[in-house]
């Protein structure tokens, strides 16, 4: 159950399809009901059924494509109907879209995954106890970091299994180096580039520092953003230094890993994860990264990365320049990077939410939590209206009536 | 008139409330009873993987502990639970470093660790399905009506299982 559009990149919606993928492959049946923008799409995978096309709306600060109202209330049922799963997973179920859905119209075993991080979310503090009655119905929790547990515990009050987020390890460690990268000693960034979070500017302050320490260093930067912008604002006599990739496919980022010497991670706030920590020891690539909570632990408090004092370029500098000019420690980082990435590997990260599922799922399967009878709806076609909430409160009416007058 | 329809009005709004909280109330009860059957089923699992180390452990102090614990806890009924798999955890914490290093030990280990980590899950989620059923018992309205009938207060379930996991 993915709360946001299939076909709109993302971190929940990869996560949905890489467990759903292994679960798939360690032989379960998984189905998975989303919304999908483009529904005539044949390259959707086999095990998703579409709940309809979402609607952008502003939320936590930055637009959310969201399925809600009477068609995706509808198709939610019948998908719960028909399904009679074992165990009912639901991402995000604080998100106003189908996972939401399903917790107040489902009982039986149910497991939900929270992602968000954010530590003050307006709709949390707003909607937390009127959400109660549905949130209390889950059996199991699972938070993907130490951050998002706090704010389930913190909000919702709630406690969480920790069971971190996984990386296609083999993916990445196999990787090749990109045909065309320039010779000599080279830095990795990967990252939106016009995104002052993601610290770039960090990087490339600590640029003429690192150029006099090594002087034949390369930056390869990877990620979506303005290219241009970032060139013109480059010391003219250093831009031959850094080479501008704009946005990578999926396929080619292991090899942009695999490319550098060492992965420069200088976010300077709002990491709830480092993902792309894990991805770049996955390739074998050891990582220079910003002192944050976040990074620290999954660096292992330094063991398998060296963290260096967040938005400090001299001293990111040095540390690359140290770390550049030292092909043992190199090799020293880049091998405990690949014993720590293990633990984030999706093999051993899906086992636990299998052990997590086994767990809850001793009772009956999932069922509809009443017996109300739903309108025939066609599967595409028809879309949710955010302006039909009289329909929509209307169908909710009915279903409690059923309920609360059985 | 007006008057009246609004005060049948705020009666049936109350009556709805009050059916739709008792069924709350049930609806978390039986989430406490499903939580505690899963918790007990990975218990008796451990129990067993206990036992099936028996034949491969060196006689001693430290089986014959384990033997007595494991027995208890599959015999131990709900009132002295906690007490018999504390003891099960620390005769397991003692008896494992004495296995031999033989792949039947390794298998026996890793059905222990595996029914070990089971047990911390079902006792999380066990505990959480208690906390919030006492949570919403504990509030006024339900109190007062005693919606909750006469279920016990369900109880927290609390064993020390962060050491239930042998030194790998």
């Amino acid at each position: 159950m993915c709360p946001y559009s299939w076909d709109v990149p993302g971190g929940v919606q990869a996560h949905v399809r890489d467990l759903a993928e292994s679960l798939l492959e360690l032989g379960h049946e998984v189905s998975v009901l989303t919304p999908v923008d483009e529904p005539d799409d044949a390259a959707l995978p086999a095990y998703v059924v579409p709940a309809g096309r979402a609607v952008p709306v502003p939320y936590n600060g930055s637009v959310a494509r969201l399925a809600f109202g009477p068609l995706s209330l509808t198709r939610t049922r019948r998908w719960l109907r028909k399904g009679r799963f074992d165990v009912l997973h639901l991402h995000e179920p604080t998100v106003p879209s189908l996972s939401m859905i399903a917790c107040f119209a489902a009982r039986g075993p149910m497991v939900a995954t929270f992602h968000t991080a954010t530590a003050r979310s307006r709709a949390l503090q707003v909607f937390g106890t009127t959400l109660q009655p549905g949130l209390e119905k889950i059996t199991g929790r699972i938070a993907v970091s130490v951050a998002a547990r706090r704010v389930v515990v913190e909000h919702l009050g709630h406690d969480a299994v920790l069971i971190p987020n996984g990386v296609q390890v083999a993916a990445f460690a196999g990787a090749t180096p990109l045909p065309d990268v320039p010779p000599g000693p080279k830095v990795v960034f990967l990252g939106r580039i016009d995104e002052g979070r993601k610290g770039l500017s960090v990087l490339l302050g600590a640029l003429p520092s690192l150029v006099k320490q090594v002087p034949d260093v390369q930056v390869l930067v990877a990620g979506p953003g303005d290219v241009d912008e970032v060139r013109e604002e480059l010391d003219p006599t250093l831009a031959d230094r850094v080479h501008l990739l704009g946005l990578v496919s999926a396929a080619d980022k292991p090899r942009v890993y695999a490319s550098g010497d060492v992965y420069c991670a200088p976010n300077t706030h709002g990491e709830s994860f480092g993902i792309v920590l894990i991805e770049a020891m996955a390739a074998g690539t050891p990582v220079v990264a910003s002192d944050l909570e976040a990074f620290r632990r999954v660096l292992d408090d330094g063991e398998a990365g060296v963290l260096v004092p967040v938005g400090n370029s001299a001293a990111l500098a040095d540390a690359l320049a140290d770390l550049l000019g030292d092909t043992e420690r190199r090799r020293r980082l880049s091998a405990a990077g690949s014993r720590v990435v293990q633990a984030y590997d999706w093999a051993h990260v899906t086992r636990q939410i299998v052990e997590v599922y086994e767990t809850v799922a001793v009772a009956a399967a999932v069922e509809l939590d009443d017996t109300a009878e739903d309108p025939d709806v066609e599967d595409f076609g028809q879309e949710d209206d955010p302006g039909r909430v009289s329909e929509t409160l209307r169908r909710w009416l009915a279903v409690v009536r059923e309920r609360v007058a059985p | 008139m007006s008057t009246v329809a609004y005060a049948v009005g705020a009666v049936v709004l109350l009556a709805s409330y009050i059916t739709w909280t008792a069924g709350r109330l049930d609806r978390m009860h039986a989430r406490v009873d499903a939580a505690w059957a899963a918790l007990d089923a990975q218990l008796v699992r451990r129990a067993a993987a206990a036992r099936a180390l028996l034949p491969l452990l060196p006689a001693g102090p430290e089986a014959d502990a384990l033997e007595i614990a494991a027995s208890a806890s599959l015999d131990a009924g709900e009132e002295s639970r906690e007490v018999v798999e504390n003891d099960l955890s620390r005769a397991l914490r003692a008896a494992t470093p004495l296995l031999p290093a033989v792949p039947d030990a390794d298998y026996a280990k890793a059905e222990l660790e595996t029914a070990a980590t089971r047990v911390g899950l079902a006792r999380s989620f066990h505990n959480s399905a208690v906390n919030d059923t006492r949570i919403l018992r504990g509030k006024r309205l339900p109190r007062a009506l005693r919606l909750a009938g006469r279920r016990a207060m369900p109880a927290f379930f609390d064993v020390d299982d962060t050491a239930l996991r042998p030194a790998a």
